[in-house]
Order: structure tokens, then sequence, then C-alpha cells
């Protein structure tokens, strides 16, 4: 420090010339006139040219600092990435369920799936669509690739779905090539069986499978899977039928229900016709 | 303490009669600069630290006085100071200031401190650099240089005779 001093004191009129000149300097640039301004510009052409040729030395912490904002920037550009991603495939499955929905002629609710189960015999999914939608039981579920269930419970703003991939689930379906009928139903696993269909009919591999006319409860023609896989038991007058559903229940995240009326009379002539025949 | 308040008094005595009456002497729009005068005498009698110290106060306060391009004039008398103050010696003020010597540091001084002040002072201007310095710096220059006759005579008849 006396060293310094030393220094000072030994070089006095330089440091207090060029205090005084930088003290100058300041009130000339509190100055606003024109002389000033173009000062002003030499000064800051002049200071560039200095900081450009000083820029290719690195500065250490100028770097670590940079470098913490690339870090946040990163982290905040993959976070955009990610919700843009998510946008685009909501948006890819907005506009298939919208040219679902604009293609027939059947009245649709739409219902988000708030819970799921599909470990169970008896799966099932809990819509946030009810009663005050005009929803009731035994409705149809479908998505934009295919049936996905029905309705077997409502309240005033939830219910509660049946899906394919349940026990006590069955629909009328038929080959859409062959028009060849049977019942749609499920054992376990990832399949679906087609069930009833003789050992005798036209049924092949990827063939495609679809609800049929006759079913009170689905409309005709909704697609449910195709035909992976056929096989003939003996002692059987069926053949053995596997069917991979279109629709990926574990990606299921929106439905639509299909506000059906049921046809009292022929439901009414039905049973009586079944309870003569007995 | 006493020199320091005869100095500043001198000084505002000097500014007026700067901004005064040396409008009076006006030669197409040039007049002398005794402030730079001033300066100089200063530096010869005093050093090149007060010379400096000086040279800003007085340029300061001319500045404050016209307020039209305040610093500058504080720039360019601190520089003229600190310039002069490179031909102080110890005991050899009288001589200097009784000589032409005085003269020629005026000049030198002057010079240095006048194409400072209109390269500044013209820009944004019509007015070229080589006018700036030529037509008002060196004519500045001289005229003052003229002025520091009087004073060195002066000097000279008190300090030789």
């Amino acid at each position: 420090m006396q060293r310094l001093i030393n220094i000072i004191l030994l070089f006095k009129e330089y440091f207090v010339l060029t205090l005084l000149i930088i003290f100058s300097l300041i009130l000339l640039g509190s100055n606003d006139n024109v002389q000033i301004r173009e000062f002003r510009s030499y000064t800051v052409g002049f200071l560039g040219i200095f900081q450009d040729a000083l820029s290719v030395i690195p500065n250490v912490f100028e770097l670590k600092r940079e470098n913490e904002i690339l870090r946040q920037l990163n982290v905040n550009l993959s976070d955009e990435v990610n919700r843009l991603r998510e946008a685009r495939l909501e948006n890819i499955r907005l506009r298939s369920m919208l040219g679902l929905k604009e293609r027939g002629d059947i009245k649709l609710v739409t219902a988000d799936i708030v819970g799921k189960s599909l470990h169970l015999l008896r799966n099932t999914v809990t819509l946030n669509a009810g009663e005050n939608g005009g929803v009731r039981s035994d409705m149809p579920i479908i998505s934009e690739k295919g049936l996905v269930g029905k309705l077997i419970a409502t309240s005033a703003r939830y219910s509660i779905g049946q899906l394919m991939l349940n026990k006590d689930f069955r629909a009328s379906a038929k080959i859409q090539r062959s028009r060849i009928d049977g019942i749609i139903a499920w054992d376990s696993g990832e399949v679906l069986k087609l069930k009833n269909v003789s050992k005798t009919q036209d049924v092949r591999e990827g063939d495609i499978v679809t609800t049929s006319e006759y079913s009170n409860l689905f409309p005709a023609d909704i697609k449910i899977g195709f035909v992976s896989r056929i096989s003939e038991k003996s002692g059987s007058l069926f053949k053995d039928i596997d069917v991979i559903p279109s629709v990926d229940f574990s990606s299921l995240e929106q439905v639509f229900i299909v506000i059906t009326q049921i046809d009292s009379e022929r439901v009414s002539l039905e049973k009586k016709t079944i309870r003569t025949r007995k | 303490m006493t020199r320091q308040i005869k100095y500043l008094f001198l000084t505002f005595f000097l500014i007026i009669i700067q901004t005064q009456v040396f409008k009076l002497l006006s030669l197409e729009g040039i007049t002398p600069d005794i402030l730079t005068i001033w300066i100089v005498y200063i530096a010869l009698k005093r050093g090149q630290l007060h010379a400096t110290l000086w040279g800003f106060i007085i340029g300061l306060l001319f500045d404050l006085t016209t307020g039209n391009f305040i610093g500058l004039a504080a720039l360019t008398k601190t520089i003229a100071g600190f310039t002069a103050g490179y031909f102080f010696g110890e005991n050899k003020a009288p001589a200097t200031l009784g000589s032409y010597r005085f003269v020629l540091i005026v000049l030198l001084v002057s010079l240095i401190h006048n194409s400072i002040y209109f390269i500044a002072f013209t820009r944004g201007s019509d007015i070229g650099l080589l006018k700036a310095i030529f037509q008002f710096g060196l004519a500045t220059t001289f005229y003052t240089a003229a002025l520091a006759f009087l004073p060195m005579f002066g000097f000279s008849r008190k300090y030789i005779s």
C-alpha cells in the first residue's frame, strides 16, 4: 500500500492530469449539443474497434455466465419442444376425431376418460359426461379408430363405460368382406374372440371385423378390429377366431358417446317372440 | 491560502476581461486568450501540479460563465497548464517571465490549447478540420502570443532591471 502511495506521489502530476481530464470529459459528456453527439459517435466507433479486437480473448467469467444462460435456455426450449410435440399429437387426434364427427349423421357427445382399469376381468373407464349431456346406459362408446365399449352406469356428470376388454361385453359383429356374422367377446389377454362362426364359413386372416346391423345397441359398420388368427378345434362346430381390436385401450384419452334411441317396439317384439318359442 | 484566494479573484477578474473587454479587440472573430497567459504564468511561478489544477479551475469557471460548452475549456486549459508546467524551474521564473521565452512558451501552450479547443468546438459544423486549426487555432495562438508581450515587458521591468 505504501509502495502504491509512493508511486502515486512520484507521478502525482500525471495522476492529477488524468483525473482532471476524466472529470472534464464527464462534464463534456453531460452536454447535449451537436459537437458532443459527434464526439460520442467517434468514441463509440473507436471503442468498438478495441472491443472487436479484444473479443477474441475469452473471458472465463463471461463464458461461465453465458454457459448458464444457454443451459437455462436449453431447458426452456426442451420444455417447449415437449409441449409442442404434445400439442401436435393432440392436434392429430382431435382432427381425426373431428373427421369422425363430421362423417356420420349419428349424434355424438365428446367425453374425456378420467379413470381407467385395464388389468381386471371386467375393465371399465370413467367418463366426464353424464345424464346432463343426454347420456344414458347402454349407449355405445367409440373413438376415431373404432368401437370402445358401452355405458353401463351414469350419473349427472359422469358415466362408467364397459370396455370391449370385459368378460361381460358382447356385441353383434360381422366380417366386412364376406358379411359373415358372429359375436364379439373377450376372455382375457390382448385379443377379442369372434364367436359363433361355423367352420364352413369364409373367414381369412386380415379380414376387418365391424359391428353388424343385428345389434340393438351398436350402430352398424363401426370398426372393431381385424382377424389375426384362425384355428379349428376338433369336436367343435365353430372356428376359433382371434380379433385384434383397432382401438389401443392403453393410450385412449378421449372418446365419443353415441346418442342412440333404442327401438322399443323392436325390442319388445323380439322378447315376445323368444317367450312364445319357450 | 491567501495566494489561492488572490489567484481566484484574479481569475474572476480576467474572465470578465476575456468575456466583456476582449470582444472589443476582436479581429475577424478572433480574440486573444488572456486566461492561457495567466495559466502559463502560474505554471512558471508555481510548477506543473499547480498549473494543472488551476488550469482546470480557470477553464471550468470560464465554461460556467459562458455556458455554451461545459467541460471543453476545463479540459483544454488543464492540458495547457500541464504542458506549461514542463517549463517550470526553481528560481528561473523571473528570468523566464521577463524574456522572449515567456512569449514562446505562451505560443506553444496556446497552440496546443487552441488546436484541441477549436477542433472540438467546430465539430458538427460546416467548418473543416484544417480551417479549425489554421484559421481559428493558429490565429488565436498568434494573437495570444502577441498579447503576451505586454506582461513580458512588465515582468522584464520588474525582475530584470
